[in-house]
């Protein structure tokens, strides 16, 4: 069972590999076009701070709007802050999870605990289906010291 | 081209076959031991069950217990949704993906969406490392049926004067924690629901939630309460703070009637039991057919990112908006506990029971904007957030920030400050 799912998985990664295109990747839906100029950047904490291990992030847009998850309005999105973590591939939705924190009610800032050490934090907007932009509207990924 | 495709994949897995077999032992991981006894399994749903497309799933564990992830303890482990899937390999960390859920945080609980259609879900524990126990500990994989989206259903027609009301219960009164709430129906026929009658219907009790579509069937959940056995009467038990109430009545299958029958919404405060019950006062916003205001968290807060009070600052600035323990939304958009952002430029103190203004000295942000770049001739002016809800009404309690003073000078905030 286990074995099948791997050699699956390893038939892919040839597929993709020879060029083939993978069809989860051809059906997906058309993306939200970004402004020109948009931009969401961090507040706080910036790139290289030392925080504490709870510290609130705050977060800034330039050239869009913020709504909450489910509301499509052209022009805006809701926030997702990265946390160790690479942005997937632009074209799916963002997932959740303990790296991805979603702020679907229009949230721009957010309390996070983290443990002591290096951590990386990135934005990405997403919009009312929780997929990103069309470009991405993205931070560059900073990181911080928790100590 | 695509002809040639099962000709790679074919080849691709005679290349991966053996390749597969290899990695899988390389990166096998250490698995935990688990008691035997151990049994997982989900709350009140059964295989097979039908369920609304949105619900909560509640994991129960016996044997074991439940730790964040990350923590490694003896007989420990988190939660895993397995949705829509097969079990994934034992002897590897469950993957992160939307058909499986991981609850690190230690949570026994999770509200999920599905679509309409036929979903399976499978529980499977997992040790600090994600990495499933030795045996695994897993629920059955169960079946759970979402129905197609219920067609608008029709309406049933209502009594021109029928009315529902609270009695003895009015807007700004002080009730305990637990109290007893009695619905009151006037020109229309309490009638159990399933049980189609002319002119009848059962109660909804609406806590802390705005008026549902009037269209369909009232969600049921811990904001709309069903009587739907006819009762006339709850036990209420609430939260110290402030609630809204409201009555709406549905007819056999849940639906509002046409015309909806329903009460006015009305605000109560809830003292923890054992304190007095002071005497119950009006709203201070009941008076007139004003329309009523949003309520807010209370602690909920707006302030200026930049500029800060005193600033000097550039004849054209961003002005950067922060807000705590609220989310925005666009103007026009109902959703609890957001709103928009509304710049006061050189305004006086505002209103809070009508509508924010829209000119100059009063800057909407309709839509959903957290910035704004603002130009200002030179001198002294006075800055101030205040949020609105959807339609620009000041939230209750109103989400304002100080009142700011900036100085608008040419060389901005390296303006040599003249003596």
């Amino acid at each position: 069972m286990s074995r099948a799912r791997i050699a699956a998985a390893g038939l892919f990664a040839l597929a993709a590999w020879q060029g083939l295109p993978a069809e989860a990747v051809a059906q997906t839906p058309a993306r939200q076009p970004a402004p020109p100029g948009a931009q969401v950047y961090f507040h706080y904490p910036v790139d290289g701070l030392s925080v504490p291990e709870r510290f609130t992030v705050r977060i800034g847009l330039r050239g869009m709007g913020v709504a909450p998850a489910g509301v499509n309005h052209a022009r805006t999105g809701h926030h997702h802050l990265l946390i160790d973590t690479e942005p997937g591939p632009p074209e799916q939705p963002i997932p959740s999870d303990y790296n991805h924190i979603h702020l679907g009610n229009g949230q721009t800032e957010v309390v996070v605990t983290l443990p002591k050490g290096r951590h990386t934090l990135q934005l990405l907007l997403g919009d009312y289906t929780h997929t990103p932009h069309d470009p991405p509207v993205m931070s560059p990924k900073i990181t911080i010291n928790v100590r | 081209m695509l002809r040639l495709a099962p000709a790679l994949l074919l080849l691709g897995l005679a290349v991966a076959m053996p390749l597969a077999g290899a990695s899988a032992q390389e990166r096998a991981r250490q698995r935990s031991p688990a008691p035997a006894t151990a049994r997982l399994s989900f709350i009140g749903l059964a295989d097979k069950a039908q369920v609304p497309a949105k619900l909560t799933v509640r994991f129960a564990i016996t044997g074991m217990e439940v730790v964040p992830a990350g923590q490694a303890a003896r007989n420990g482990g988190h939660h895993h949704l397995l949705i829509d899937t097969e079990l994934p390999p034992l002897d590897q960390p469950i993957p992160s993906d939307f058909n499986h859920i991981h609850f690190g945080g230690g949570q026994t609980e999770a509200e999920i969406a599905l679509t309409p259609g036929k979903h399976t879900l499978q529980l499977l524990f997992a040790d600090h490392n994600h990495v499933p126990h030795d045996p695994p500990v897993m629920s059955e994989r169960i079946t759970v049926e979402v129905p197609a989206a219920a067609p608008e259903k029709p309406r049933s027609a209502a009594a021109p004067g029928a009315r529902v009301f609270f009695i003895d219960l009015q807007d700004g009164a002080t009730i305990p924690s637990h109290a007893r709430i009695r619905f009151g129906a006037e020109g229309i026929t309490v009638t159990p629901a399933g049980t189609a009658s002319p002119n009848g219907g059962h109660h909804h009790l609406l806590v802390d939630t705005e008026l549902p579509a009037l269209d369909r069937e009232i969600p049921s959940d811990f904001n709309h309460l069903h009587f739907g056995r006819g009762q006339t009467e709850a036990e209420l038990s609430l939260p110290p703070g402030e609630h809204t109430l409201q009555l709406l009545m549905g007819d056999h299958e849940h639906v509002p009637h046409d015309p909806p029958v329903m009460s006015a919404r009305i605000r109560i405060r809830v003292v923890a039991d054992g304190q007095p019950v002071v005497a119950a006062q009006p709203a201070p916003h009941a008076h007139g057919a004003g329309a009523a205001r949003t309520p807010s968290p209370n602690d909920a807060a707006v302030y200026f990112v930049y500029p800060r009070d005193g600033d000097r600052i550039y004849p054209t600035s961003t002005i950067r908006f922060g807000l705590r323990n609220m989310g925005v939304a666009p103007a026009g958009v109902a959703k609890p506990n957001t709103g928009h952002h509304h710049l006061l430029v050189d305004a006086g103190p505002p209103s809070f029971d009508a509508p924010i203004p829209a000119d100059l000295n009063h800057i909407h942000l309709g839509g959903g904007q957290t910035e704004y770049k603002l130009t200002l001739p030179n001198g002294r002016h006075t800055l101030q957030l205040l949020l609105a809800d959807e339609n620009h009404l000041p939230h209750d309690p109103p989400v304002i920030s100080e009142r700011i003073t900036v100085i608008v000078a040419p060389g901005g905030p390296n303006a040599r400050r003249r003596r």
